[in-house]
Order: C-alpha cells, then sequence, then structure tokens
C-alpha cells in the first residue's frame, strides 16, 4: 500500500472536497494515496539510476515516496510565495522553475527547461492549427523581454531538442502515444483549443474557468 | 510489444524515459501541489508537467546519492539509512532532514531528538 506505515497524521487529515465517496474504512487509504506519487512510478524510476542486481528495501521506497511528495510542496510553497507578492493567482510553470532555481535545484532548470518547451511546440502545433494561427515558440519570443516573463530561455536550446524528426505526425505519438494524448492532453482543456496555459501570455480570465473541474 | 496499447503506451513513454508521456501522475501532482498550502489558488497546466519531470530528476538524484552510501557499506540492498546519509551530505536536501531523521528514530538527527526510540512522522 502506498505510504503505509507513515504516521498518524494522515488519517485526520481532513478538509478533502474532491467529494470522493470512499466508505470510512477505505477513506484514510485513499488520502494517503493522494498524499504520494504511485509507489510503482517511483520504483520504476529509481531502478533506470541503479544496477540491475540492486535491491530496494520496502522503507526506502517509502522513504523517497515520501520525499517526492515533499519536494512538490516544498517548491510550490516558495513558488505561490513568489505568486502572492506578485499578486498573481496562477503558479505557473515558471514559477515553479524560479523557485527551483532559488532553492538550489539549478541543476534540473536547463534539463526542464527543453522539456517544458518541447511541450510547448507539440501543444503550439494543436493549438495553432486550431486557432489557425501560428503559436510563437520560445525560440522567437526569447529576445522579447516585455513579454517573456521568465529568464530561463535566455538562448535557443540545442536543434536537437527543438527540431522534431522528420517522421512527422508520429512524433506526437511519442510525447502522447497513441491516443494516450487525450488522457493527459483533454485534461487541461487542449482538445478544444479553449485556454491551454501557457505562461507566454498573461492569464487571461477565461484560463481560470477551465481549471474548476479541478479545484477540489 | 510492438503495438502499444493506450495505457500501456503511457508507461512505456515513462519507463524509456523519452519524449513519451509523462512518468508521473499529473492530477495527483496537482493534488499535492494544492495540499501545499491554504493559499493555493489556481495552478497552471504546464506547472504539473515540469514537475512531473522535476520529480523523476529529483527521484533519480537522491536514488543515485544513496546508492553510493549503499555501495561504501559493501551492500547490495539499498536501505532507507542510505536515502537518509544522502539527504545529510547534500545541502539542497537539507529540507528532507526531518522527514529521514525522525523515520530513524533520532539516529541521524542531532542531540535535540530524546533518546526514545518512539518513531514519529
Amino acid at each position: 500500500m502506498a505510504g503505509s506505515g507513515t504516521g498518524g497524521d494522515h488519517a485526520n487529515y481532513g478538509g478533502s472536497s474532491d467529494g470522493n465517496p470512499a466508505a470510512a474504512a477505505g477513506q484514510c487509504s485513499v488520502r494517503e494515496q493522494d498524499r504520494f506519487m504511485p509507489i510503482a512510478n517511483v520504483i520504476r524510476i529509481m531502478r533506470k539510476v541503479l544496477p540491475t542486481h540492486a535491491k530496494i528495501s520496502d522503507d526506502a521506497k517509502e522513504t523517497i515516496q515520501e520525499c517526492v511528495s515533499e519536494y512538490i510542496s516544498f517548491i510550490t510553497s516558495e513558488a505561490n510565495e513568489r505568486c502572492q507578492r506578485e499578486q498573481r493567482k496562477t503558479i505557473t510553470a515558471e514559477d515553479v522553475l524560479w523557485a527551483m532555481s532559488k532553492l538550489g535545484f539549478d541543476d534540473y532548470i536547463e534539463p526542464l527547461s527543453l522539456y517544458l518547451q518541447r511541450y510547448r511546440e507539440l501543444e503550439g502545433d494543436h493549438r495553432g492549427s486550431i486557432r489557425g494561427e501560428p503559436l510563437p515558440t520560445i525560440r522567437h519570443r526569447s529576445p522579447n523581454p516585455s513579454t517573456d516573463v521568465v529568464p530561463f530561455f535566455p538562448q535557443p536550446p540545442p536543434p536537437s531538442f527543438v527540431v522534431p524528426p522528420p517522421s512527422g505526425p508520429s512524433h506526437l505519438n511519442h510525447l502522447y502515444g497513441d491516443g494516450a494524448g487525450g488522457y493527459y492532453y483533454g485534461m487541461y482543456g487542449g482538445g478544444d483549443g479553449s485556454g491551454a496555459s501557457t505562461s507566454q501570455d498573461p492569464p487571461m480570465p477565461g484560463f481560470d474557468h477551465s481549471y474548476a473541474p479541478y479545484k477540489q | 510489444m510492438r503495438q502499444a496499447g493506450t495505457y500501456s503506451a503511457i508507461l512505456m513513454g515513462g519507463i524509456a524515459g523519452r519524449t513519451g508521456p509523462h512518468s508521473l501522475p499529473l492530477a495527483r501532482i496537482k493534488k499535492i501541489m494544492k495540499r501545499s498550502g491554504d493559499d493555493v489558488k489556481m495552478i497552471s497546466g504546464e506547472a504539473p508537467i515540469v514537475f512531473s519531470k522535476a520529480c523523476e530528476l529529483f527521484i533519480e538524484e537522491l536514488t543515485q546519492r544513496a546508492w553510493m552510501v549503499t555501495l561504501q557499506g559493501k551492500r547490495r540492498t539499498l536501505h532507507k539509512e542510505d536515502v537518509a546519509a544522502a539527504v545529510m551530505a547534500t545541502d539542497i536536501f537539507d529540507f528532507l532532514i526531518q522527514m529521514v531523521s525522525d523515520s530513524n528514530g533520532g539516529q541521524m538527527a542531532p542531540a535535540a531528538k530524546s533518546d526514545s526510540m518512539v518513531v514519529e512522522r
């Protein structure tokens, strides 16, 4: 069970408004699951960097699982403070990157920026075709300090990251999988082109509404 | 498995670590973000995506550092104590000190901890 044996305060967590109709007996375990990344995913990532013969104790798995949640909270708190100082309501990807840099995770910034840029370019292709106008990419926008929120894209990334392979549409499949794109893509309202977020534009009033289903 | 189905494609993409779909569930990330503070209001769609990759990097780094401790002990099983040692040895992981030292029942913590073996979480 994910996060088992992790202490008593979990059972007392209240205020969850996700309306989960779990039975009383199961309610604590559902909330515990919500607190952590799935342990199978965590283990999978751990094994990527460990030799084949390495064994991982159960308590090590759980500890890392808990550390991940702590990491997310740690960074989010810092990002949220920045938003509040600047009187913005929405925590953006740039806020997250800024917080990571401030808290010492500078080494992550470059790979994350590239990852985000690649994601945006693929997303942009979708929305560009729906809206009928091309979405400017980070490459073109980064020299414009008046509209760019972020100092994290100071230079164009290496071509190998931004040039899609000539396989064309199948490149999208690599990002989303066959039909799997709808699973995540749709969650953020991108499927209908309505306000799937970017941080390239200032938050629009209509943008906030698309997250109504995810407010808990 | 040449023709991945919808959900196995998600997993395969995550396992392979290529440009595949995010290997950590975005909705879960968003929930954890919301729980980080009462005043967390809106979260852009991209923020969990950044986190999905960042958590991957985080897990990889913490695991690698812990494994080095395991190797120093000439062992092949990565234990929680190895994770704790990696946390203590890495400045940017200072925010985890309380979490791993509580689990150890005060083993890693300074004298402020009581001598009892009660494990607080």
